[in-house]
């Protein structure tokens, strides 16, 4: 791993403790916005250029904004007044990190029987470009390029209609099938 | 390898303060942020993979979970909205009308 890639590592991970312990649900946005922002730089580190740039305009831009909107209008008090305790976090830490300490080891066994030089040969090997991806999604992936189209558009149509402030009527109105007798 | 392998040690990391984060945090907001965060250590380990491996399946991968992440987010916060018109809270302890 290289310099920066401890650099993104230490803000991802020191945001991310952010965005949980973070009394005030407005400071976890803005920890999250920095988090996002370290992942962009990692997937720029691994050399995944175009998952960079997407990371910053779709998750750091336009996911975020909505978050912070709706906190915006939902007008929300922190949390300060309510105690979380000391146990619980604590424990709730605990378990996380047991669970990581379970899974770890398991990974990388995994990759005992790779030997050091194939991986330093694919090490620069995959660019992450435009070209590359675009590529890629417009030739093996294109169906499933089209169907998270269909997925975006359920998306919308579904958003609009749960904060819709009328209620919807499913079903026979006065004056239809069900109202005559 | 140990450059790798770190990168998924990260990736489990984020993924564990995710997940206990979406266990102890009461506001649904911030769960829902923190459902975001697990989505991205995941997206980590997949362009980790993708490095590993030297081809571009595992960058397709993640840029498929970012489309599926940006509807859920619109879907995900309407949610939130509609809940808080009809309980005034977006605390999860309030919504608690299914529980028996």
């Amino acid at each position: 791993m290289t310099f920066m890639g401890f650099v993104f590592s230490a803000i991802a991970l020191a945001a991310a403790l952010g965005v949980v312990f973070n009394r005030n649900p407005l400071y976890s946005a803005f920890s999250l916005i920095v988090q996002l922002l370290a992942m962009a730089g990692l997937y720029s580190v691994l050399g995944a250029h175009f998952l960079a740039v997407t990371q910053v305009v779709v998750y750091a831009g336009a996911i975020m904004v909505l978050v912070l909107f709706v906190l915006m209008l939902l007008n929300l008090k922190s949390e300060s007044g309510r105690k979380l305790g000391i146990v619980k976090p604590l424990v709730a830490l605990g378990v996380g990190f047991s669970v990581v300490a379970t899974v770890f080891p398991a990974v990388v066994a995994q990759f005992k029987d790779i030997s050091l030089m194939t991986l330093q040969e694919n090490l620069w090997k995959s660019e992450g470009g435009v070209k590359a991806i675009g590529q890629e999604i417009y030739g093996r992936y294109i169906v499933q390029f089209e169907l998270s189209s269909l997925v975006l558009l359920i998306g919308i149509v579904g958003a609009i209609m749960l904060s819709k402030r009328k209620r919807i009527v499913i079903g026979p109105r006065e004056g239809g099938l069900g109202g005559k007798q | 390898m140990s450059s790798i392998v770190t990168y998924i040690g990260l990736s489990l990391v984020l993924f564990a303060i995710g997940a206990v984060g979406v266990c102890i945090r009461r506001n649904a907001i911030v769960v829902f942020m923190c459902i975001e965060m697990m989505l991205n250590a995941v997206n980590l380990a997949f362009v980790a993979f993708s490095k590993l491996q030297g081809n571009l399946d595992g960058q397709v991968a993640v840029f498929f979970v970012m489309v599926i992440a940006a509807a859920e987010s619109a879907i995900g916060l309407a949610v939130i909205i509609s809940v808080f018109r009809s309980l005034v809270s977006v605390e999860t302890s309030d919504a608690a009308q299914l529980k028996w």
